[in-house]
């Protein structure tokens, strides 16, 4: 954190190079919550870019008492959803087509080696859950990508998401139990122990 | 709603590790206790596990060699706004002071000084004060359109 900080001070003071490094450093992150909120690589390719310059032109505005990451993630969630009120609107609340799992059939078929069929298993309900949570609405994808990919904490997600903690904690109960709703009625039966 | 019933609906916070203490050692009480609830909240623990374990998907390197490009752009238009901006002031704030402190030494130099020394609004600093006044507007607004123009034609670029 003392090195994001740094590299954000740097920015501040108009050193280019700091840039660099804080792409490097959030890159990988900042695209996987873009795809997660608009689940197009291309649309979120576009908005990677918008972010970095978004960032630019309002690094100067930035209170170095917040946190980077949760100010970071703001001004990208706040381009995803502008994007999507102007592309299509009703994406805000529809569930989408599930375009997630790249596995085919024939990858999923068990092999005969020891402890094959566990793992297999394992595989399945992974791109079950995967499958189930591009089906979910923005507003659940997102507080489900905050807490368990980005690891933020409750009170992080807020700053984000610009919600007091009672709604984020709602939220993510009520993302949770669709994402069950979702698994349990898609693949009966399945057991989740 | 019982304690059975109000630690149920806790079990998918509890997968999420967005409990407050106190409600953490109730679960965990009532897990030790009852069965039912602790098959469902390995379940919640398991779809949490899974969650956690998504593949990350990986942004192309051209679209981060794009983006630290387009980023970099922007930084260097900012860059030059800023020192543009106080480049302005500077000449205005100059332009100002000299102004000021010329006309004394003209008025000293033709002879004026005992108006200076008499605070009284009179013709003459009526004059200088309307005078100053129009020819700084003429030429703030030219800034103004000229910098207007300029941001226009570097967005169309």
């Amino acid at each position: 954190m003392a090195v994001v900080d740094s590299d954000v001070a740097r920015l501040r003071r108009g050193e280019v190079d700091a840039l660099s490094e804080l792409i490097s450093r959030y890159q990988n992150r900042l695209y996987r919550y873009l795809v997660r909120l608009v689940r197009q690589p291309a649309e979120a390719e576009d908005l990677f870019q918008q972010t970095w310059v978004r960032v630019v032109e309002r690094i100067r505005a930035f209170d170095p008492s917040r946190n980077f990451d949760a100010w970071l993630f703001t001004v990208a969630r706040n381009l995803a959803f502008d994007h999507l009120r102007r592309i299509r609107p009703e994406s805000l609340d529809e569930p989408g087509p599930n375009d997630f799992s790249a596995e085919t059939p024939a990858e999923r078929l068990p092999s005969n080696a020891p402890g094959a069929f566990d793992r297999v298993l394992e595989r399945e309900r992974a791109s079950h859950v995967a499958a189930a949570l591009t089906d979910l609405p923005v507003i659940y994808r997102e507080v489900l990508a905050l807490r368990f990919e980005e690891e933020m904490k409750i009170e992080e997600i807020a700053e984000v998401l610009g919600a007091p903690l009672s709604t984020v904690k709602s939220r993510l109960r009520r993302s949770l139990e669709q994402m069950r709703q979702c698994l349990d009625s898609r693949y009966p039966g399945a057991d989740w122990q | 709603m019982n304690d059975h019933d109000e630690i149920r609906a806790l079990l998918a916070l509890a997968a999420a590790g967005a409990l407050e203490p106190e409600e953490e050692d109730r679960v965990a009480a009532h897990i030790r206790s009852c069965s039912a609830c602790a098959g469902e909240a390995a379940s919640w623990q398991s779809i949490a596990g899974h969650l956690r374990r998504l593949p990350t998907p990986q942004p192309p390197p051209a679209v981060i060699q794009r983006a630290r490009v387009m980023a970099e752009a922007r930084f260097a238009e900012e860059a030059e706004a800023r020192w543009q901006r106080g480049v302005l002031i500077f000449v205005v704030t100059f332009a100002w002071v000299l102004t000021i402190v010329s006309w004394p030494l003209v008025r000293l130099a033709t002879g004026g000084l005992l108006d200076l020394l008499d605070p009284r609004l009179n013709q003459t600093w009526i004059t200088f004060a309307g005078f100053t006044t129009l020819v700084w507007l003429t030429g703030g607004s030219a800034a103004v359109l000229l910098s207007l123009r300029q941001r226009r034609e570097r967005r169309l670029a």
